[in-house]
């Protein structure tokens, strides 16, 4: 393997994005895409930009790329202004590497060519041997050298996604783009992918910024995740503080499955922790809230914390349900629980458990909400 | 959000290189089609010889005065043209509808023969088309009319009959509205049949119920296009109106420029006819427009390459195989038949066993080949194909792609809309217009007469590579531009890299297209040539017009015919080998692996269609097609 040629030290750069502002005119009218974002990624960190379509994570990413003109706020590489409002720099003399969508493999070209592309044009042109050189281990690295000199449309759906790949790196860029790479793969190769590319991203020290609406894909690569919606970064995190400490109702729902039940704070512990009352009870929640009491909040926890008895336990937070309907999921097993308050229905909780001991479907149990698994935020 | 993505480009706010070359390229086509129409309604209203440079020049109305002081001359030619043009346009498209229907649609034998067969007529010239059925209809020596005499009645055609007119035009542009029809049916999304077969209706049924509202607004787009082409069309007015007596738009026009000794050509009255003309078929484009937009809009046309169903023919087999035999006797062994016939007899003379022994000769095709202006004019005509084929590829390639890759906005739209527009202006109205331009501005520029002048009249088709060049871009996705600038290429190395070769299977098909078209073409030359410009088809033409007393040559005139069609061919089919060779081999070896690459290959799936059917034209009917398809 050749591939420690690729490991340079000064592998990544520092991007900083400070402020970005974009518009697009529809119709004669300014629709504002990205309001003020702001964030900073380390040299050789990934960081995810997590959000639903619409809400600016693409025309961030491409902002970045230099393919879209920012209307304001400052982007800069390594300390080099890339974009300020009104000057940029053209996307060739960027120094960075995307993989794009649907791979944008030219078609007419050898796999070969492809890889090799970015060391020809003007802006990283090498020597024709080096050039060669350089590009076979780009393709080491995805594992596609002994396909070199296939025609790139031979390639299946995966080795197109790799040779994007090996073609975004050629150039040993300070920062390397992708815009949804794995959306187009299916299930199993997209987990697969996901892994080679972390481990690549690590091995090459490189910066990398990530496209994604996938929560998991962004958890499970990334140092850091932003969370956009409506033009802004709601929640800039490490995946864990993003997952079990999301910031808002927006966060909670977005990253992963979610129970979020109305809630109005009762009282306070010594510790500055709320004591709510939801489903008609009091609950015990770990998590300062600055609203007062008699404030309207909302209690968010995740299915797969709420545990279940058949019979009452001595634990906080315990309540009587009955169970509505099971799903049988495969490796785990999701059920909805009508919480009961004698006999009526107060509310309902998705949780989630394993195959082989969930509840039956029409059983009444007890289900344990730990305090330290419940986070109170902003109604 | 990404279509506004995809529109929004970088770097927008100071001309690139690549801005300036499209503005260059539109100013071309502007010119190239603003200037003779607006020297032709300038000469309407500015007296009745030519607008500048003549004391009699002034502005007036006296044109149209004129004309419609003529009314009942006027009245004539419009309706003798509605019936002559609108006659023809539904006959050939109700013949194009029925061979379309039974090549894609049915399980009729020899469909794949008989798809060839329909179409090689397309590629012989439309002169020589009419010149043959002239000599096929001929009342004493004509093949056609010595058989039907071997039937029982007295049956014989009149070749200068209204009616024998109205069908040999129809029967010379058939192959065009059957190339167009072929992919509307062949996209048509079966499924939509299938449902109401199985909601219970008829073949018959579903045919007028579902196939023909779906297929309806293409077929509106195929019939105005071919209406047009009628309408412009010179060459079966001009070998068979004069004898009939009727007067025809396409003949007063040519008849109005070429006075008689002695007095001044009516270049004032023509402009007058030509702008009324042009209202009509602005007209016919607009309807044309609508048309095609309700076929975008009903979807019909999925382009994905699926057979429909086949209908089975069952006791029909016979009859429509027999329809077939006589349409292929009428449109290519007879006229052949009496070409090759006229060339070796030395007059007219009706075909006999006897004659064949005692009278016939081939001195023709060796006189042919030893004359001199034979080669002289066959030269002009590669030459005149070639450099309006260049420059109007070229141009159209060039705004195409700037337009499709640039915001829409109400300048890109009217570029786009005029760029379109050359298919709604008749062959002989651009000729005349044309002619005027060269004739105004012959002080300062002289080009009246030479090659350059016809090199930029043929180029006046321009749309047809619009189009294609259009829909092409489209098919490339702009992610493979935007990833050669991120790799570090400039927009100048990305085009020349990344798009241009993409572009190139398209832009050499219709290359060749037009480089056809314009060996083909009579009706611009018909008005423009001099005899020191003139290319194959004039010089043809007159070697067989009576009237030009020391060229006229008959078995010469036919001799030339069939040698003009078969260089045609191989230049046709020699062009086909040479592109399957380069860029169309390299596209079919793309084109096996369908997948993510799938949008940037549409195109060479075009050029690959092209190698398949056996015939360059059938690359003209994808192209035109999609003229229809929009």
């Amino acid at each position: 393997m050749t591939t420690h040629h690729m490991t340079a030290a000064d592998g990544g750069g520092r991007l900083v994005v400070d402020a970005l502002e974009k518009h697009y005119q529809l119709d004669g009218a300014e629709v504002p895409v990205v309001k003020g974002v702001s964030f900073t990624i380390e040299p050789g960190t990934f960081t995810s930009l997590l959000g639903p379509s619409g809400c600016g994570k693409t025309t961030t990413l491409r902002c970045v790329a230099g393919l879209e003109t920012s209307d304001g706020g400052v982007i800069s590489l390594d300390g080099k202004v890339l974009s300020t409002g009104t000057r940029h720099v053209s996307p060739d003399k960027r120094d960075v590497g995307m993989v794009f969508q649907n791979y944008a493999i030219w078609p007419h070209m050898s796999v070969f060519a492809n890889a090799v592309f970015p060391l020809q044009v003007a802006a990283g042109r090498l020597p024709k041997k080096e050039a060669r050189t350089r590009a076979m281990e780009a393709l080491e690295l995805v594992q596609l050298d002994a396909y070199a000199h296939r025609p790139a449309t031979a390639l299946s759906g995966g080795q197109q996604q790799r040779l994007a790949l090996a073609r975004a790196l050629a150039h040993r860029p300070k920062l390397l783009l992708l815009d949804e790479p794995l959306s187009n793969l299916d299930a199993k190769l997209r987990d697969t992918m996901r892994n080679e590319l972390r481990s690549l991203q690590q091995r090459l020290g490189i910066t990398a910024l990530y496209v994604t609406h996938d929560q998991s894909e962004a958890l499970s690569m990334s140092d850091r995740v932003a969370v956009m919606n409506g033009g802004r970064i709601v929640q800039e995190a490490a995946p864990r503080d993003l997952y079990f400490a999301p910031a808002d109702r927006f966060v909670a729902d977005f990253v992963g499955r979610v129970n979020l039940i109305p809630a109005v704070v009762r009282d306070r512990d010594a510790n500055g922790d709320a004591l709510v009352e939801a489903f008609g009870t009091r609950l015990v929640t770990p998590c300062p809230v600055e609203s007062g009491t008699g404030a309207d909040v909302t209690v968010t926890f995740r299915p797969e914390s709420v545990r279940w008895h058949e019979a009452p336990v001595d634990r906080p937070n315990l309540l009587p349900a009955r169970v509505a309907r099971v799903e049988f999921l495969g490796e785990i097993v999701e059920y909805e629980a009508e919480i009961l308050d004698g006999a009526t229905t107060v509310g309902r909780v998705i949780a989630r458990g394993a195959p082989l001991n969930s509840p039956t479907e029409g059983s009444t149990v007890f289900l344990e909400l730990a305090p330290q698994a419940c986070r109170v935020l902003a109604a | 959000m990404s279509r506004v993505e995809r529109t929004t480009r970088a770097g927008r706010t100071r001309p690139t290189g690549m801005t300036v070359a499209t503005v260059i390229a539109g100013s071309v086509i502007f010119l190239l089609l603003a200037i003779p129409l607006a020297v032709q309604v300038i000469t309407a209203f500015r007296g009745p010889f030519l607008p500048f440079g003549v004391s009699t020049a002034r502005w007036s109305t006296e044109n149209f005065v004129t004309l419609w002081g003529l009314r009942d001359d006027f009245w004539d030619v419009l309706g003798a043209t509605a019936a002559f043009v609108g006659g023809s346009t539904v006959l050939s498209l109700l013949m194009a509808f029925g061979l379309a229907w039974v090549t894609v649609r049915t399980d009729a034998p020899f469909r794949r023969m008989i798809s060839v067969l329909v179409i090689v007529p397309f590629i012989v010239p439309p002169i020589v088309k009419a010149q043959a059925y002239l000599l096929m209809l001929s009342p004493e020596s004509g093949v056609l009319n010595q058989l039907l005499r071997l039937l029982p009645g007295d049956l014989v055609i009149d070749p200068y009959a209204f009616s024998t007119m109205v069908v040999i035009q129809s029967l010379t542009n058939v192959t065009f509205p059957y190339l167009m029809i072929v992919p509307i049916l062949t996209g048509m999304d079966g499924s939509l049949e299938e449902s109401a077969r199985v909601s219970g209706a008829s073949w018959g049924q579903t045919l007028r119920r579902v196939t023909l509202p779906m297929l309806w607004p293409g077929l509106l787009g195929v019939m105005v296009l071919t209406f047009i082409l009628g309408l412009g069309s010179l060459e079966v007015p001009l070998l068979f109106g004069q004898e009939s007596g009727k007067d025809i738009f396409a003949l007063k026009l040519w008849t109005l420029i070429s006075a008689g000794a002695g007095e001044l050509p009516q270049y004032g009255l023509a402009a007058a006819w030509g702008c009324v003309f042009l209202v009509i078929t602005t007209i016919a484009f607009v309807i044309y427009l609508r048309a095609t937009r309700d076929a975008e809009r009903r979807a019909s046309i999925s382009g994905k390459g699926f057979r429909p169903t086949t209908m089975k023919l069952g006791g029909w087999r016979i009859p429509v195989l027999l329809a077939i035999l006589v349409f292929t006797m009428l449109t290519a062994v007879l006229p052949l038949f009496a070409l090759l016939w006229s060339a070796i007899t030395p007059y007219p003379l009706a075909f006999s066993f006897d004659a064949l022994r005692t009278q016939t000769h081939f001195t023709a095709f060796g006189e042919v080949l030893a004359d001199g202006e034979f080669w002289a004019s066959l030269g002009r005509t590669l030459i005149i194909a070639g450099g309006s084929a260049t420059i109007a590829c070229g141009a159209a390639t060039v705004l195409a792609y700037g337009i499709a890759r640039s915001r829409a906005t109400g300048w890109t739209r009217s570029m786009d809309l005029f760029a379109s527009s050359s298919v709604a202006i008749p062959a002989v109205i651009a000729g005349f217009a044309m002619f005027l331009t060269f004739m105004v501005i012959n002080p300062v520029i002289p080009l009246a007469g030479t090659i350059a002048a016809l090199v930029i009249a043929y180029s006046y088709r321009v749309s047809i590579a619009y189009r294609a060049g259009f829909s092409a871009t489209l098919q490339i996705r702009t992610e493979l531009e935007e990833a050669a600038l991120i790799s570090g290429a400039s927009r100048l190395e990305g085009f020349r890299r990344i798009v241009a070769p993409l572009l190139a299977p398209t832009v050499f098909a219709v290359w060749i297209q037009m480089f056809i078209l314009g060996t083909n073409e009579f009706t611009l030359p018909a008005f423009l040539a001099t005899p020191e410009s003139r290319p194959l088809s004039v010089y043809m033409y007159a070697m067989i017009n009576p009237r030009s007393a020391q060229l006229y040559a008959p078995d010469q005139g036919a001799a030339m015919a069939l040698i003009f069609t078969l260089l045609v061919f191989a230049i046709g089919y020699g062009l086909q080998w040479l592109v399957s060779l380069r860029s169309i081999g390299r596209a079919a070896r793309r084109g096996r692996v369908v997948d993510a690459a799938t949008d940037a290959l549409g195109t060479a799936a075009v050029a690959v269609e092209a190698t398949d059917a056996t015939d360059t034209r059938s690359v003209a009917a994808q192209q035109v097609a999609e003229l229809t398809h929009r």
